[in-house]
């Protein structure tokens, strides 16, 4: 929670808002992103996990900074490219490496996969394979908040190619007329698949998106934790408070490529190069040791412990029981409810 | 350790990758991030980095497929051993196949030679599923019925009839089921293609005696249908089954060609066969043929059937000629001689029921005339009481008509000389 | 039915029996919200809301932007966190913008997430042809909903299944998609007070007859109860089952039917090709009912072609009760 006595306006935000123990157990969440990614490549690669699956390496700072305010009964949904809002979000790192490996144990029991682990105990309502389905869905989780008057607020997440669907401007507008408790959360990492947001969206900012549903719409640096949270923090407490939605849009860039398939014709090295410079999670570490909350050898250590957390997930996963194949179409409906 | 290189799968689908070029050689040192072969796939061509700086040993041939997550070479840091290719920690090294000893490929099969599905639509009754499965449970052959539906689709209706009669009939007439090939009545003499005789209901072989002397320079053959004459007793399901019997004593004749003339019952039966052994039979005559019309009059023959004695019988055998005055009482005695048997007597008014119910004539031959190829005629006398000899007008231009005007059902017995001669003319 | 004691049965249309329904729940149940475009002060196009914003207030009564596939989402959204949305498109052909939602996160969320979430969501579909509203506005897109495992799909055909198959929706976990014929809106039934359920799931059997079977959907139950009126003169009994719900199919009653009479004919007003017809037959087809057939099963179903403007061109397209008399007779006297 946001510590209301650090006010020195020369302090980051992040570092005046929370504790040590959050930031650190936030650097932590970064690090098991980034690590629990690198495992999931190395295990498809190595054939391990069918399908595909869409990285979110170089994303860390959006996805924790933008659940730093949320607590587990605050919603969010999420998109392909989703595996770091569940980590932030609180999953468990062993029912979503048993989820890529399609067992019982996963997630969605190995019905999902990468693209649709949800959490909804911890509140999350859900990855989703459709660009942009996510968004009337996370106002829907909205508007059962205020009707049912929880004081839930749902964080939206979604990418710069949902912001040219329609069900982004439908959803934008229905959140902004009922004023419901919602934050849209755009993480621009540049590309739409290989279409760069210059070639297709006309706007310079998505954020500038918002003025079209009269909410406040703001752009900052995605890769910049401490600025990801003061957006996204404002934005969550002018939800919970009653005065509705906002739009924050994360620039950002993904390492990889848009899905395990890409071939990388559409950007170049050294873009990629210049902006792993610019990588959240070394950012994040240098600012928690500039201000004295950690040292190379508590970062060290987070490291491998990281480390060990994720080898424990996946080993977890390869041991944890395939689904029956009887079991093949158990939950499209409910179970029959006693009359 | 050295550092493994491994076929990396980049696509959802893939499940093993080939070497297409090492922009490396053996033993050269690469440094990580750098480009060292490109991998083919079935969709894409793509270059693979190093994974690590080092010395490259034990790369697999070019043109080699991989499968994904097996070693295709290892980096070998500064001063690190190289010696034989390192036991993988993880599970599952395929080894790599050669490009030249790749598996044939499975050859395409060869298609099965199928059956002509026109041929085996044309032997199977057309009939509807609860047609079947009545026919099924009551041991029925449902080559045995007509269909009433269309296309001459049997319906289960087509099925429940015979059932009825078959399960629920009021008694019927009883008599024992024989076994045994139908009597088959030969002449000695004669040369050149054999002329088949088949006899109408309630007659038997004699009945062909007056005509006899004008076709004995051929040799000639009765048939006697079933429950009659020396022909065993059997309950018919239906006209299928009797031309199917006649037939088989016709096919165990031998005969390359025959000439067939029928009579009245006998022949619907010789038109059928006529229709099913087209290549053996180089010439037909019809003698007031049933099948050729629904009507028949049913009176007559119930009366027949059920008479047991000259006094009963003699009134309906009238009804058969023109002029009744040939029908003595001699005649009529030594008829109902022949008819003497009671189990004879069932047999035939069983057989009647199926083939003439309520007076009508159950089976269709008018199509069959249509296809008929060989010579063929119908004789009919146009006093005819039992079979309307209008029905002969449906026959297509091809089959001659011979219409007698004052003759009856019987016209070989009526004006034997002129029936005669009309057909050994015709020989 | 189950019903409570101490109901009265009046007299009431098929729209205020929707409506009846709709406001059992709301009074009962906080968490039930309505959800569409102008269904508040406006009363919904068909009038079925009628007045129930007055009763109920615009936060339960929600008149929705002209958004279909945005407004679908926040109802499925809503049904995933708690609220009982019942979401009223105007016209059943206007869900063609909200298939996303629908078929992609509505139908398969339960499944994708392994059970951990249920969509608990009502959504009504004004559907059919007949009123002169031309191409977009009539279609019968009920089998596109029925092909999604995840769905369940009803066609009330009588005042007293809408009210009781809707309020049978309410009670289900999953989605439920209720397809309501408009010209049935103004047919008076005779419908039961109170609350009381209609199984999903469960068709029913209008009129008993030995001959042939019709199996109808919706507007075509009370054709073919028409036809099955004029047939009886003839000798022939048809005997007449409602099916009511699609998916999933019942086909006990179906089968029993058809093992009864030996001949099937399906009726509806969707296009003939690729819809209900198709899988009622394939499955007597593919059951131990197929030894009891005695003709080919016939389909009577809309044209393949769009429904038109021109009233009698109109009527042309979809099947009327001679052309049910014409069928059913072919049928049950063997000629077909």
């Amino acid at each position: 929670m946001p510590d209301s006595t650090a006010t020195d306006r020369n302090v980051p935000y992040a570092i005046r808002a929370y504790s040590p123990d959050q930031l650190i157990e936030a650097l932590r969440k970064m690090y098991l992103i980034r690590r629990f990614e690198e495992g999931a490549e190395d295990s498809y690669t190595r054939g391990l996990i069918h399908g595909t699956m869409h990285l979110s390496i170089g994303q860390e700072a959006s996805a924790v900074g933008a659940c730093m305010s949320l607590t587990d009964d605050d919603k969010i949904t999420s998109t392909h490219r989703g595996h770091g809002h569940c980590v932030a979000k609180g999953a468990d790192l062993g029912k979503m490496f048993a989820e890529f490996f399609g067992k019982e144990t996963g997630y969605c029991r190995g019905r999902g996969g990468s693209m649709h682990i949800a959490d909804v105990e911890k509140g999350n309502l859900g990855a989703n394979g459709i660009v942009a389905g996510g968004i009337p869905i996370a106002v829907g989780a909205a508007l059962s908040a205020k009707r049912l008057g929880t004081g839930a607020v749902t964080v939206c997440f979604f990418g710069d190619g949902a912001n040219n669907e329609g069900a982004f401007h439908e959803a934008l507008n229905m959140a902004s007329i009922w004023k419901l408790p919602v934050v849209f959360v755009c993480e621009n990492n540049r590309y739409g698949m290989s279409t760069s947001t210059e070639r297709s969206t006309a706007v310079k900012s998505i954020a500038d998106r918002a003025a079209a549903y009269s909410m406040p719409g703001e752009r900052v640096d995605g890769n910049d934790f401490s600025a990801v949270t003061e957006a996204v923090d404002a934005a969550v407490a002018r939800a919970r408070n009653g005065d509705g939605p906002s739009l924050i849009e994360n620039v950002t860039y993904r390492w990889r490529g848009h899905s395990k398939s890409d071939r990388n014709r559409y950007r170049t090295k050294e873009e990629i190069a210049e902006w792993q410079e610019r990588d959240p999670i070394a950012r994040m570490a240098a600012m928690l040791k500039e201000h004295g909350i950690t040292d190379d050898a508590a970062v060290a250590s987070i490291e491998k412990d990281v480390e060990q957390a994720v080898e424990a997930a996946i080993a977890f996963a390869k041991d944890s029981p395939a689904p029956r194949i009887e079991d093949a179409t158990r939950d499209v409906y409910s179970p029959k409810v006693a009359a | 350790m050295p550092t493994e290189i491994i076929m990396p799968k980049v696509d959802m689908d893939m499940e093993t990758g080939k070497i297409a070029a090492w922009h490396v050689e053996e033993g050269a040192r690469v440094a990580e991030g750098e480009p060292i072969f490109d991998i083919e796939t079935d969709k894409a061509a793509m270059e693979v980095e190093a994974p690590a700086n080092g010395t490259l040993h034990h790369l697999v041939p070019e043109g080699a497929e991989v499968p994904i997550g097996a070693p295709v070479g290892w980096l070998y840091a500064e001063g690190e051993e190289v010696g034989e290719p390192p036991v993988r920690k993880t599970q599952g090294p395929e080894r790599a196949k050669e490009p030249s000893k790749s598996e044939p490929k499975t050859e395409t099969p060869t298609p099965a030679p199928v059956t002509s599905t026109a041929e085996v639509a044309e032997e199977k009754p057309r009939a509807t599923p609860k047609a079947r499965k009545l026919a099924r449970d009551n041991g029925i052959d449902l080559a045995t019925l007509n269909g009433s539906g269309p296309r001459g689709r049997i319906q289960a209706a087509d099925v429940a009839v015979l059932d009825d009669r078959q399960h629920a009939a009021p008694v019927p007439p009883a008599f024992n089921n024989e076994a045994g090939p139908l009597s088959v009545i030969r002449s000695r003499g004669g040369t050149g293609t054999p002329i088949v005789l088949i006899h109408g209901f309630a007659n038997e072989a004699a009945a062909w005696s007056p005509i006899e002397s004008h076709l004995s320079r051929r040799p000639l053959i009765r048939i006697e249908l079933p429950c009659h004459g020396k022909s065993p007793k059997r309950r018919l399901s239906g006209f299928p089954e009797l031309v199917s019997d006649v037939r088989r004593a016709f096919d165990d004749l031998g005969l390359e060609a025959a000439h067939l003339v029928g009579h009245s019952l006998g022949g619907a039966v010789a038109l059928a066969i006529a229709d099913t052994r087209g290549n053996r039979v180089d010439g037909l005559t019809l003698i007031a043929p049933a099948g050729l019309g629904p009507d028949i009059n049913g009176a007559v023959i119930d009366g027949i059937g059920r008479a047991t004695r000259a006094e009963g019988l003699g009134p309906w055998l009238r009804q058969l000629v023109a002029d009744d005055t040939i029908i003595t009482d001699r005649y009529v005695r030594a008829a109902m001689m022949s008819r003497k048997d009671p189990d004879l007597r069932a047999a035939q008014m069983a057989m009647a029921d199926v083939l003439f119910p309520d007076g009508t004539q159950a089976f269709d031959l008018r199509p069959a005339i249509g296809r008929l190829a060989m010579p063929a005629r119908i004789v009919w006398g146009k006093r005819d009481a039992i079979i309307d000899w209008r029905h002969a007008l449906g026959a297509p231009g091809h089959i001659a008509l011979h219409l007698f005007d004052g003759l009856g059902h019987l016209p070989h017995l009526e004006s034997p000389d002129a029936i005669g001669q009309l057909i050994a003319a015709t020989l | 039915m189950n019903a409570q004691a101490g109901i009265e049965v009046r007299e009431i249309s098929y729209a205020q029996a929707i409506r009846e329904a709709m406001d059992i729940a709301l009074s009962e149940d906080e968490r039930v919200i309505l959800m569409g475009e102008d269904i508040g002060v406006y009363g919904g196009a068909f009038q079925v809301t009628g007045d129930l914003v007055d009763k109920y207030g615009t936060d339960r009564v929600m008149d929705t932007p002209i958004s279909e596939l945005g407004g679908a989402g926040v109802a499925v959204g809503a049904a995933m966190t708690g609220l009982r949305p019942i979401f009223e498109f105007q016209f059943s052909d206007f869900a063609t913008l909200a298939m996303e939602q629908i078929v992609n996160q509505a139908a398969k969320v339960r499944y994708m997430l392994g059970g951990a979430v249920s969509v608990p969501l009502v959504m009504r579909f004004p559907a059919g042809s007949g009123t002169g509203a031309a191409a977009q506005h009539s279609q019968s897109l009920e089998a596109w909903l029925g092909h999604v495992p995840g769905l369940k799909v009803v066609q009330p055909a009588t005042p007293e299944d809408a009210k009781g198959l809707l309020l049978a929706a309410l009670d289900d976990p999953d989605p439920v998609m209720i397809f309501e014929h408009k010209l049935l809106y103004k047919m008076k039934g005779q419908v039961p007070s109170g609350r009381y359920t209609t199984p999903i799931g469960k068709a029913a059997v209008r009129r008993e007859g030995g001959h042939v079977t019709i199996v109808a959907t919706a507007i075509m139950v009370h054709k073919a109860l028409d036809a099955a009126k004029a047939l009886e003169d003839e000798g022939i009994e048809a005997e007449v089952i409602d099916l009511r719900t699609i998916r999933p199919l019942d086909g006990d009653t179906v089968l029993a039917s058809v093992r009864k009479t030996g001949k099937l004919l399906c009726v509806y007003e969707a296009v003939k090709t690729l819809g209900i017809g198709a899988e009622v037959s394939a499955m007597v087809a593919e059951s131990d009912a197929f030894d009891f057939l005695d003709a080919p099963i016939v389909r009577l179903g809309g044209a393949e072609s769009p429904i038109p403007y021109n009233p009698e061109l109109e009527k042309a397209v979809v099947p009327q009760v001679p052309d049910i008399i014409e069928a059913a007779r072919g049928l049950a006297e063997g000629r077909t």
